[in-house]
């Protein structure tokens, strides 16, 4: 660890992923991606390390049984089990003493524990059982948290947050945004990221500011106690005066009062002042999140992205399960619509039983509509599932992804085949209008050919603006080329609508630009009619529409 | 073999059982051998439902080590 003046103020310049200050205590979540602070040893320092490695391991225990204990309590027996599993899996036997077998030859015990720790990962990662081949994560999870141990960064534990606190990290994936429990999330600041990533979306989702993208700068801030955020500006200061704090508790007043200023816009419906509709609804990423987007003042649903669904399991789901989801959400809005985008997963997420080749570019690869075709144990219940979920409400599905006319008609001819199926078998379905993502250069061009075959376009901006711009929307260095603000993609969105308005078909917009102050007036002026955003965003909107 | 075979969670259960026991604890599979009280190790052997492995015990309990894991097994398999 060495000297360090913990005293001193941080601060952290990144990007603004979601607005809103505030001033909280530090919880730091480990970094996946660990590195030694010694690569070894020498003789006389062998008795001693190994002392380490076994107090480490036992933290590590004890902090993983309290999680199991805790989860238990609360009746998440699943959940309980995994972390049993972990515990296991740090006491190993066979870990502890490969580990000594290297510290005796000088290799530190930080050094030793992730390399073994990342041999066994990978063998497992290389085995044919897709499950087994996944466990490699567990092995990977546990020995990175005995290094941080030894490392003197104590692993917490997300599911252990207790006090509501400010989460730093390198970054957070899905899993780990799920594991933090209720309200125990004040905000984050991550050293990678842009405002597209999943922790940026999770922020603007729970309505709690984020700072994403400050870089190596966070390394320097991890030992803090408390640090201030406004997510706004993208700035940050751990460790903050006095001076600083209050600074910050002005704004995040502030803040609340701009949001209790739009209370009323959660009530009203989205029009222009010369009395054009323009339906301002929520993105939504699961199951979980249809009160709290109802509760945004919500108009329907532009975008249910279903691969909650499919994540983090052994099978896939069930045409059954699936169905329940697909109800439960059209249920909820009622009269209003939701709109059902199929799977869009590619080489980056895992699948269960589904044979995915690794591949360099997983966003140019097989994936979305691409995969489903080709996969019709996947694409088809999903699609019935859709179908039948659409009797009890006003359900829209919509296809992602698509390059031509040719992965449209494919997929529509699937579509039908099912609805015959269910048909046939007297199953009770509704209608469904069908729609398709614009979210690929080649879909925007071909707009007009495009919007013959289909009751309404949907453009992704998040995935529009990667392609056109050919820029990854996670690289920090490109964020001038992430926005939709720009001519390329704003001559995409334009020609897109026209194409639509030609042929008498409507136009929405899920991306997030969606929800961009400045991009509202000129979506709508494109003849934009619907505008879906993560539900923090919709009262803000629905005033900018209102003013127009 | 339980029905994810020596999977994470099914493998612990195997190496909590066989903790309990001081004897020391073998599991081979395909002529494969693994530590039954590791479940890295255990997991290694990627065994899987109806795949057939052999459990060697040696030590003061050895046997009912061995019948304690077998009844272990048997049960998880209906």
């Amino acid at each position: 660890m060495g000297e360090k003046e913990i005293s001193k103020p941080v601060e952290l310049v990144g990007v603004g992923a979601s607005e809103g200050a505030v001033v909280g205590p530090v919880f730091v979540h480990v970094a996946r991606e660990l590195k030694p602070e010694r690569e070894s040893i020498s003789e006389d320092e062998v008795g001693a390390e190994l002392e380490r490695v076994e107090g480490a391991i036992e933290a590590v225990t004890e902090k993983l049984s309290a999680t199991g204990e805790r989860l238990r309590d609360v009746g998440n027996e699943e959940e309980a089990a995994i972390f049993d599993a972990h515990v296991e899996l740090a006491q190993d036997p066979e870990l502890s003493s490969e580990v000594e077998e290297r510290i005796r030859n000088l290799t530190s015990s930080e050094a030793a524990v992730l390399t073994v720790g990342e041999e066994y990962a990978q063998m497992f990662a290389a085995m044919e059982d897709e499950y087994l081949a996944a466990r490699g994560d567990d092995v990977r999870d546990v020995t990175h948290q005995i290094a941080a141990e030894l490392m003197g960064r104590g692993a917490e534990e997300l599911e252990a947050l207790e006090v509501p606190s400010v989460i730093l990290a390198r970054g957070l994936a899905p899993s780990d945004t799920a594991r933090i429990p209720k309200g125990m999330a004040l905000g984050f600041v991550t050293a990678e990221g842009s405002k597209t990533s999943h922790v940026s979306i999770m922020a603007r989702l729970m309505g709690i500011p984020a700072v994403v993208g400050v870089g190596a700068a966070l390394d320097r801030a991890l030992g803090a106690e408390t640090v201030a955020v406004d997510g706004g500006e993208g700035y940050a200061v751990a460790n903050p005066d006095p001076n600083t704090v209050a600074e910050f508790e002005r704004k995040q007043e502030a803040v609340a009062e701009e949001r209790s200023a739009l209370e009323e816009f959660k009530y009203v419906e989205g029009r222009t002042r010369d009395g054009r509709r323009i339906e301002v609804s929520a993105n939504l990423g699961s199951t979980d999140e249809v009160e709290e987007a109802l509760s945004w003042g919500a108009e329907g649903v532009g975008l249910f992205r279903t691969e909650f669904l499919f994540m983090e399991r052994e099978e896939l789901p069930s045409e059954d399960e699936q169905y329940e989801a697909y109800r439960r959400a059209a249920e909820a809005f009622g009269e209003k619509p939701v709109i059902v985008r199929t799977l869009d997963v590619g080489g980056d997420k895992d699948l269960p039983g589904i044979d995915q080749p690794e591949e360099e570019n997983p966003f140019l690869g097989w994936r979305g509509i691409r995969m489903s075709l080709d996969v019709p144990e996947l694409f088809k219940p999903q699609l019935r599932a859709i179908l039948r979920a659409a009797a009890v409400g006003n359900l829209k599905l919509m296809f992602p992804m698509i390059a031509d006319i040719e992965e449209l008609r494919a997929a529509k001819e699937i579509l039908e085949e099912c609805q015959k199926e269910l048909e046939r078998e007297g199953a009770k379905i509704g209608p469904v209008e069908v729609g398709m993502m614009v979210e690929t250069p080649a879909a925007a061009v071909c707009a007009e050919e495009l919007a013959k075959e289909v009751s309404f376009f949907s453009i992704g901006t998040n995935d529009l603006v990667q392609y056109t711009l050919a820029a990854d929307r996670g690289n920090e260095r490109l964020r001038r080329l992430q926005s939709a603000d720009h001519p390329a993609v704003l001559k995409f969105i334009r020609y897109t609508c026209e194409a639509a308005e030609e042929t008498g078909i409507w136009v929405g917009v899920c991306g997030e630009a969606a929800g961009e102050p400045e991009l509202i007036p000129k979506l709508v002026k494109f003849g934009v009619t619907e505008l879906s955003m993560n539900t923090p965003s919709i009262p803000k909107a629905k005033k900018i529409v209102s003013e127009l | 073999m339980p029905e994810a075979g020596l999977h994470a969670r099914p493998a612990s259960l195997f190496v909590k059982t066989a903790k309990q026991f001081s004897s020391s604890i073998i599991v081979v599979k395909d002529g494969r051998e693994a530590n039954a009280k590791s479940p890295m190790k255990l997991m290694t052997l990627g065994a899987k439902k109806g795949d057939g492995i052999l459990i060697r015990a040696e030590g003061e309990d050895e046997e009912e080590a061995v019948d304690a894991l077998v009844k272990l097994i048997s049960k998880e398999e209906e």
